[in-house]
């Protein structure tokens, strides 16, 4: 259809236009009593199958929105589950950190280990007790399980935890019997024995057999005495025949750590090594 | 026009109408959403004259009162003028191109709105603002863009010319 001169509004196009205003008019000006009916006609004859369709479309919309709501419970069942194993291990952790804090009595604090996304992590983390909470720096951070590492800076509630994998850890150890005595510190960060610990300066004429148990000296006043740190796995290295270096497995790995206990007011504590025997959790 | 051409276009006015009560939940809250139905009667008036186009308007106004009988017969008053306004302003001002098309079903919804918010007297102060200054200029673009999209796909098929004024 061409667009043109005959677009413009003729007579009849006026009269038309007019008569829609006058009714339109009419109808704004109709009392409830007749205005309702005519809107009810309405819907129920010419807009009766637009608002069928209309209904139809909500109620397929809500379906797909509970089939969705549906679809995420039943992902979110499927992810409790994958986690159980590891809920219950917790759980477990968490029952003997208990214990431990028992048998310790007084003189520690416990905290929860606030990770972060890094590949650092285990070497330094942060825990959520600080000064407010009596934590001061170089106290012990324990686990179940054993020696986790040192409080290196403390804030108001939380402090940060240098672990045993930190290249700068140190601490005076010994063999569980006390016969030979240490240093120990990371094996390193590269190689296949990545996250082992070793036992430094072991005189070369005392020979320290696979499974021994390794415990913190004292020495120092750093760390109480009897405190798990490893298990020794075998010799990493002999100097010029005069001391050996021995590879322990740690007592605790720091990244499946999540709750630990600060000791404080540790250097006369005394020896630990009966707490940590009754927790059965030594290596 | 051809015949299949008109058949085409009818269709296409069809198919508006049944979006404007499914598909549109989809596109957005009622207040943002295109208005299919003011589209399909604003492509109407494209190539009826002022007179049909008018009496659409109120067609459409009517029924559309029915659904809000709270402001009953203001929808008609609105739609007859814009469709009335829309068919002879084309006529006179406007020239056939996808923009022009486009600023026209932004212009009709607009003014649409102002009309049914004026007439109908529920509106009033800070809502008509709000109302005309925020959600019914959103729904004018809305609606202008499936306007424009709508006749850069099937224009030249139901015979919209465009770009060729």
């Amino acid at each position: 259809m061409a667009l043109g001169a005959d677009r413009y509004a003729s007579r009849a196009d006026t009269l038309v236009f007019v008569g829609c205003v006058l009714l339109s008019g009419a109808a704004m000006s109709l009392p409830g009593r007749l205005r309702d009916p005519l809107a009810r006609a309405l819907r129920d004859t010419v807009l009766a199958p637009f608002l069928s369709l209309q209904q139809q479309i909500e109620r397929l919309s809500a379906s797909l929105a509970r089939y969705d709501a549906v679809v995420a419970q039943r992902d979110s069942a499927s992810l409790v589950a994958t986690f159980l194993p590891e809920l219950r291990g917790e759980n477990a952790r968490l029952r003997s950190l208990l214990g431990l804090g028992t048998r310790l009595g007084t003189g520690y604090v416990p905290a929860e280990v606030l990770r972060e996304p890094e590949p650092t992590s285990p070497l330094t983390f942060i825990v959520s007790a600080g000064k407010k909470q009596g934590v001061k720096p170089l106290s012990a951070v324990v686990s179940p399980e054993g020696l986790v590492g040192i409080v290196s800076t403390v804030d108001q509630q939380t402090s940060l935890v240098v672990t045993w994998a930190h290249p700068e850890f140190r601490a005076s150890a010994m063999a569980a019997d006390g016969s030979v005595y240490g240093i120990v510190a990371p094996h390193g960060s590269e190689g296949p024995r990545v996250w082992l610990l070793e036992l430094e300066g072991v005189a070369y004429r005392q020979l320290v057999p696979n499974g021994t148990l390794i415990l913190t000296s004292g020495l120092g006043g750093v760390m109480p005495r009897g405190i798990p740190v490893g298990v020794v796995v075998g010799v990493a290295g002999e100097a010029e025949g005069w001391e050996r270096t021995y590879l322990l497995r740690p007592a605790v790995h720091p990244a499946a750590v999540t709750h630990v206990m600060i000791l404080s007011g540790t250097p006369s504590r005394g020896d630990l090594r009966s707490v940590f025997e009754s927790s059965g959790e030594a290596p | 026009m051809r015949r299949s051409d008109k058949y085409r276009f009818y269709v296409i006015l069809g198919v508006l109408v049944v979006l404007q009560f499914s598909a549109r939940r989809w596109l957005g809250g009622d207040r943002v959403a295109p208005d299919f139905l003011l589209l399909a009667l604003l492509i109407y008036t494209i190539r009826a004259r002022p007179g049909p186009s008018a009496g659409a308007g109120f067609v459409v106004g009517l029924v559309r009162d029915a659904l809000t009988p709270a402001s009953f017969g203001a929808g008609a008053l609105a739609h007859t003028l814009v469709a009335y306004l829309a068919s002879w302003s084309k006529a006179v001002f406007f020239a056939e191109n996808l923009f022009v098309n486009g600023c026209l079903f932004f212009a009709g919804t607009w003014c649409r709105n102002l009309a049914v918010a004026v007439a109908s007297g529920k509106l009033k102060g800070g809502m008509l603002g709000w109302e005309l200054l925020v959600w019914s200029p959103i729904q004018s673009l809305t609606t202008a863009v499936a306007g424009v999209l709508v006749l850069w796909l099937v224009g030249r098929r139901i015979a919209v010319r465009l770009s060729d004024a």
